[in-house]
C-alpha cells in the first residue's frame, strides 16, 4: 500500500487543493485492478465518504496494461468531469445535475476544508 | 430520490455487507471464482471425449452429439470456465501445435516480434507492455527447445505464468480489431466505438470472447481455427464453423454455450 498526492490545477472546484489516495495493489494485480480510494475527503458524486472512487477502469474496464500514472489521469479528469448519471452519491448528482452554482461552492467549500495541503492531510 | 427502489437496494446491501453496491458485487465476483479456481485446473490433460457423456446423462440431444462428434474428435482438453477459456484454449492447442511444426513457429515468432511496435503505436504504455511482450516471448523461444509436452501444461497451469500469456493474446486481438478499425466497426454491438469496446471487452481480463474476438486473433496471426458447436439444436449432429472463413484449420475447439475447450483428431 502506498500513499498519492493528487494535486489539481486545472479549472474546477478541486483547484490547488491536495488530495491523497491509497493505492493497495492486490495479490493477483495486475490481473485484478489496484484498490485505490481517496484518504481525503472529498465532495464529488462519484466518491463516497469512506473514499470509494466509481471509476470503469478500477472495475469491470480494468486492463492488465494500464499503468498508475494512466489510473492517477483518469482520476483526475474524473474530478474535472464528473458522471452523475452512474453516480455513488446520488445526493452530490442531483445537485451537480439540477444546481451546479451549489455543487461548485459545496465543492469548493470541502476543497478548502480538508484538502489546504498545508499539512492538514 | 427517497423513492428511487435502487437506493433502497443500494442501502440494504450496505446493512448487509458494510461494503456499498459496487464493491459487494466484486466481492462476490471474486468469490465465485474463487469456487471455480478451486474446482478446475486452468488447462486439464488430455482426455477421451465420451467423459463429457457423464456430465449430460439424462440430456439425449447432448449425448447423441457427443457420439458424433466422437468419431472426429476422440479427446479432449478441459480449460477452467473464467472468462478467459478462449485465449488460453487457443494458445495452448497452438503452442502443442508449434512443438512439432518448425517452420509454423518461425512464421508465429515474427508476428509476435513486430506487434510489440503496433500496440505502443496504438498508444498501449509501452512501460506495461514490454512485461507482456518480454515474457510471451520467452515462452515461445522456449518452444525452439522443444519442451515436452508436460512442461508446456505446466506453463499454462502456473496461473500467473498463463495469465501474462492471456494478457498478450487479448492485446492481439484488440490489436487487430483497432489496426482494422473500419471493418469490425460493424461487428460492435451497442453503439460503442471499436476502441471502446476494445477496453471493455478484449483487454480487462475475464470478459468472455464472442465470434469477433475469434475472427480478429486468427486473423492477425493468420491460424485457422475449427470451432465445433455442441448445444442444444435439434439436429442430431454437431456443427462447425472455420476461423478466419477459408483458412484450412490447424487447432480444433469446443464450444459449449459460455466455455471453449480444445479438441483432438487423433
Amino acid at each position: 500500500m502506498f500513499r498519492n498526492h493528487l494535486a489539481r490545477e486545472t479549472d474546477s472546484p478541486y483547484q490547488g487543493g491536495v488530495f491523497s489516495l491509497n493505492i493497495n495493489f492486490p495479490t493477483d494485480y495486475p490481473f485484478k485492478p489496484p484498490k485505490v480510494s481517496f484518504t481525503t475527503k472529498i465532495y464529488h458524486p462519484n466518491i463516497n465518504t469512506n473514499g470509494s472512487i466509481c471509476l470503469d477502469i478500477l472495475r469491470a474496464q480494468w486492463s492488465p496494461a494500464l499503468t498508475i500514472s494512466k489510473v492517477l489521469l483518469s482520476i483526475c479528469s474524473l474530478l474535472t468531469d464528473p458522471n452523475p448519471d452512474d453516480p455513488l452519491v446520488p445526493e452530490i448528482a442531483r445537485i451537480y445535475k439540477t444546481d451546479r452554482a451549489r455543487y461548485n461552492k459545496l465543492a469548493l467549500e470541502w476543497t478548502r476544508k480538508y484538502a489546504a495541503g498545508d499539512g492538514g492531510n | 430520490m427517497a423513492e428511487n427502489p435502487d437506493n433502497k437496494i443500494d442501502e440494504e446491501i450496505e446493512r448487509l455487507t458494510g461494503m456499498v453496491r459496487d464493491e459487494a458485487i466484486l466481492a462476490q465476483q471474486d468469490r465465485i471464482q474463487k469456487e471455480v479456481e478451486d474446482s478446475n485446473a486452468l488447462v486439464s490433460e488430455r482426455l477421451p471425449l465420451l467423459i463429457l457423456k457423464e456430465e449430460y446423462q439424462s440430456d439425449p440431444i447432448y449425448s447423441k452429439k457427443i457420439e458424433d462428434m466422437n468419431a472426429s474428435f476422440p479427446y479432449i482438453r478441459k480449460t477452467r470456465g473464467d472468462g478467459n477459456c478462449f485465449f488460453r484454449a487457443f494458445g495452448f492447442a497452438y503452442m502443442e501445435k508449434l512443438l512439432s511444426d518448425k517452420a509454423e513457429l518461425h512464421r508465429f515468432k515474427e508476428i509476435i516480434e513486430k506487434s510489440k511496435d503496433t500496440l505502443i503505436s496504438l498508444g498501449c504504455p509501452s512501460f506495461t507492455l514490454m512485461d507482456f511482450h518480454d515474457t510471451f516471448m520467452e515462452v515461445v523461444n522456449q518452444l525452439e527447445e522443444k519442451p515436452s509436452l508436460s512442461e508446456l501444461v505446466a506453463t499454462y497451469c502456473d496461473q500467473g505464468m498463463s495469465d501474462y500469456l492471456v494478457v498478450y493474446l487479448r492485446l492481439l486481438t484488440s490489436l487487430e480489431l483497432q489496426k482494422e478499425a473500419e471493418f469490425y466497426q460493424n461487428f460492435v454491438e451497442g453503439n460503442r466505438t471499436v476502441k471502446e469496446f476494445c477496453s471493455q471487452e478484449v483487454e480487462p481480463m475475464y470478459k468472455e470472447s464472442d465470434h469477433i474476438h475469434i475472427i480478429a486473433l486468427t486473423s492477425y496471426l493468420g491460424v485457422g481455427v475449427r470451432v465445433v458447436y455442441l448445444d442444444r439444436g435439434e439436429n442430431q449432429k454437431v456443427n462447425h464453423h472455420d476461423f478466419p472463413e477459408g483458412m484450412p484449420p490447424q487447432i480444433a475447439l469446443l464450444y459449449r454455450p459460455g466455455h471453449y475447450d480444445v479438441l483432438y483428431g487423433d
